[in-house]
């Protein structure tokens, strides 16, 4: 299969930067791996990317194809080249670009770090034999385990793109692999570190890290995890978790938001004082709702009784949220039953009977 | 005439009422009855998912009950957020049982109605680019004379495309063949599918105006006269923290926002009782003088 595509090659020690073209000859299998590899065979060995194990697993591939963070390695050449058009290969974004298709990582482990990625057990005693994980407990921070820190999600952060220091999607995806963890201790320090500046409440929602992540992590959820365990804790001083506080108290007492006391709310009556002139202009336009008399849904008495009811059901903080992640999984893996087997290994039909190199099918 | 239950969310009812006005007076235009829902509140926007997720399902799961109980299978919404919120707690709802079994109880024992129904829950954008599309070109008779327009998409209708899956979250078309159908010219440029910064507006500022400038300069200099999106919360960041772009950096835009209600609209000659520019922090004035209203 004939295959074009651009690669944006860039030379940092020069600054040089050009969108080069390329022509080659692939099978109709190929990744967009192979096809680099036959570029750097054949066409022109300058060419600069990182690979390892090819499979997905070591997370080294991570590029941008069309402005779109992928690996390499999971990318079909015939999907994004299809119908003759020209893929545009680039660097992953909000990391420095070394040469050619190779960024540097080193920020992103800085702030990998920064989460201190490791069990903090604080055992006070030593333990006889095993200490047993429960399966409940590790089906809780599956997702965030999966992270291979590819750094797709961090590629177009949209907040991140603003301030370069949000820890972003991947570390805050690992801080809540730890904090979900039951056999870790160091779950209030983490999540009031968390918190801060550049942390939990930092994260647009723009949703990127979500759609770019190549092995459904989905780190913009486990941002909102790490945000419903730090409220759950008591630890709400941020703005962040004041504006969604008000969201909460406006829904259980008015029905609707409160959007004008959002902002004394949020940043204090005092911060929110000097905004009072940026107010005062969009007063005339009726952005700024009077408080008074407040907008009141039907039957608000159900919102309200709905929130001290769930209260006591104890699915307070983030499994409030992993309690739907089986059914959303689904999109991903459509024939996977909710109340089914909750691991692949439980379920007898996992392992193919093996059957001879002759027989035409599988004996069943 | 098709019936939809309609969920117009907090901002259209307060400060985007321009939006429920333009929404209500187009909709039967292009085929559509719209049933109001009295008894629901607030969907939450990302806000309650994160402060009180369990509480955030339940509030979705009421407002999906008394969309059904209009009697619709549809549920229309006019916001990206309002969108993501139901159709992620739908997600959930309608495939785990169990799930739902524990949250329509619950709904029962406050009066609420069990969401028994099946609803989906769809943007007014889907319809419009979707299955009334044809009627499209004959509603916005008045066509919109070259103006030029930048599709401003925002997030939540797009990402996570799993959820949304309305169109391909990186080469969107649905704003453009609108605005191509009205008779205007589609502007491209990159930040289109990109963040306003709405969320963390009042908590990061700085961020959140790092990101809203983006799709404001770019549609600047590719030449857009105004800028539509299909969600109120974006519609609020491009238009009333334009003033604020201006006090951080020196520029001054004056680039106006349209709802798309209000650009279908002034294509299908909505009056301007129905339209209320008036109520937009930045003047549609030049926009109006090119249409030669």
């Amino acid at each position: 299969m004939k295959v074009e595509l651009k690669i944006w090659r860039y030379d940092a020690s020069t600054g040089e930067r050009a969108l080069r073209p390329y022509e080659v000859d692939v099978s109709e299998e190929a990744t967009l791996l192979d096809t680099l590899d036959v570029v750097k065979d054949r066409l022109d060995g300058t060419l600069a990317y990182r690979k390892s194990c090819r499979m997905m697993i070591c997370g080294s591939c991570g590029m941008r194809v069309d402005g779109g963070a992928v690996l390499a390695c999971k990318t079909r050449i015939a999907d994004i080249a299809a119908d003759g058009h020209v893929p545009v290969v680039s660097a992953m974004g909000n990391l420095p670009i070394v040469k050619d298709l190779v960024v540097d990582m080193d920020p992103f482990w800085q702030k990998m770090q920064a989460i201190q990625p490791y069990l903090e057990p604080r055992l006070d005693r030593a333990t006889e034999g095993e200490n047993i994980v429960s399966r409940e407990g590790m089906d809780a921070i599956h997702k965030e385990s999966l992270c291979i820190n590819c750094g797709c999600c961090v590629s177009e952060c949209n907040s991140m793109e603003s301030d370069p220091d949000f820890l972003g999607p991947a570390a805050l995806a690992k801080g809540f692999r730890f904090v979900g963890d039951e056999r870790d201790g160091a779950t209030v320090e983490r999540l009031e570190r968390y918190s801060e500046e550049h942390g939990i409440w930092d994260c647009t929602r723009c949703y990127f890290c979500n759609e770019r992540c190549p092995k459904g992590v989905d780190p913009r959820d486990a941002i909102a995890k790490l945000g419903a365990e730090a409220m759950k804790t008591g630890i709400d001083r941020d703005m962040g978790a004041k504006h969604a506080k008000w969201f909460v108290t406006s829904a259980k007492t008015t029905g609707w938001l409160r959007e004008t006391e959002l902002v004394p709310k949020t940043q204090g009556v005092v911060k929110a004082i000097k905004e009072i002139k940026f107010a005062m202009a969009l007063l005339p336009k009726g952005k700024v709702p009077p408080p008074f008399p407040p907008h009141v849904a039907a039957d608000v008495g159900e919102s309200r009784a709905l929130f001290d009811l769930v209260k006591t059901q104890g699915r307070d903080g983030a499994a409030g949220i992993i309690q739907g992640e089986k059914a959303l999984g689904q999109l991903e893996h459509p024939g996977d039953a909710v109340d089914g087997p909750s691991h692949p290994y439980d379920d007898p039909r996992s392992f193919p009977k093996p059957y001879l190199p002759d027989d035409e099918e599988p004996a069943t | 005439m098709k019936q939809v239950a309609y969920y117009k969310g907090c901002l259209a009812s307060l400060s985007a009422k321009e939006l429920d006005t333009s929404t209500r007076a187009l909709a039967p235009k292009i085929g559509y009855e719209l049933l109001e829902l009295d008894s629901v509140t607030c969907c939450g926007a990302g806000d309650i998912h994160e402060a009180e997720p369990d509480y955030y399902l339940h509030l979705n799961a009421r407002i999906l009950a008394y969309a059904a109980a209009t009697g619709s299978d549809r549920l229309m919404t006019v916001c990206n957020v309002c969108t993501l919120n139901l159709r992620q707690a739908n997600h959930q709802l309608l495939n785990d049982a169990a799930l739902r079994e524990r949250v329509n109880d619950n709904l029962e024992r406050v009066g609420a109605p069990r969401y028994e129904t099946d609803v989906d829950c769809v943007h007014f954008l889907w319809l419009v680019a979707g299955e009334s599309f044809p009627a499209l070109r004959d509603v916005a008779h008045k066509g919109l004379r070259g103006l030029k327009i930048a599709p401003f998409y925002g997030c939540q209708i797009l990402r996570p495309s799993k959820l949304m899956g309305f169109e391909d979250p990186d080469k969107p078309d649905s704003l453009e063949r609108i605005i191509t159908a009205c008779g205007g010219e589609p502007i491209d440029y990159p930040a289109k599918i990109k963040c306003c910064g709405f969320p963390i507006i009042q908590a990061r500022e700085d961020t959140a105006l790092g990101e809203l400038i983006q799709p404001i300069e770019q549609a600047k200099e590719a030449g857009a006269d105004a800028i539509v999106t299909p969600c109120p919360l974006c519609h609020l960041s491009l238009d009333a923290w334009q003033s604020k772009l201006k006090k951080q950096t020196g520029k001054d835009f004056q680039m106006p926002i349209l709802h798309l209600s209000q650009l279908i609209g002034v294509a299908a000659g909505l009056s301007d009782s129905e339209l209320r520019f008036k109520r937009h922090v930045v003047s549609m004035e030049p926009v109006l003088q090119k249409l030669a209203l």
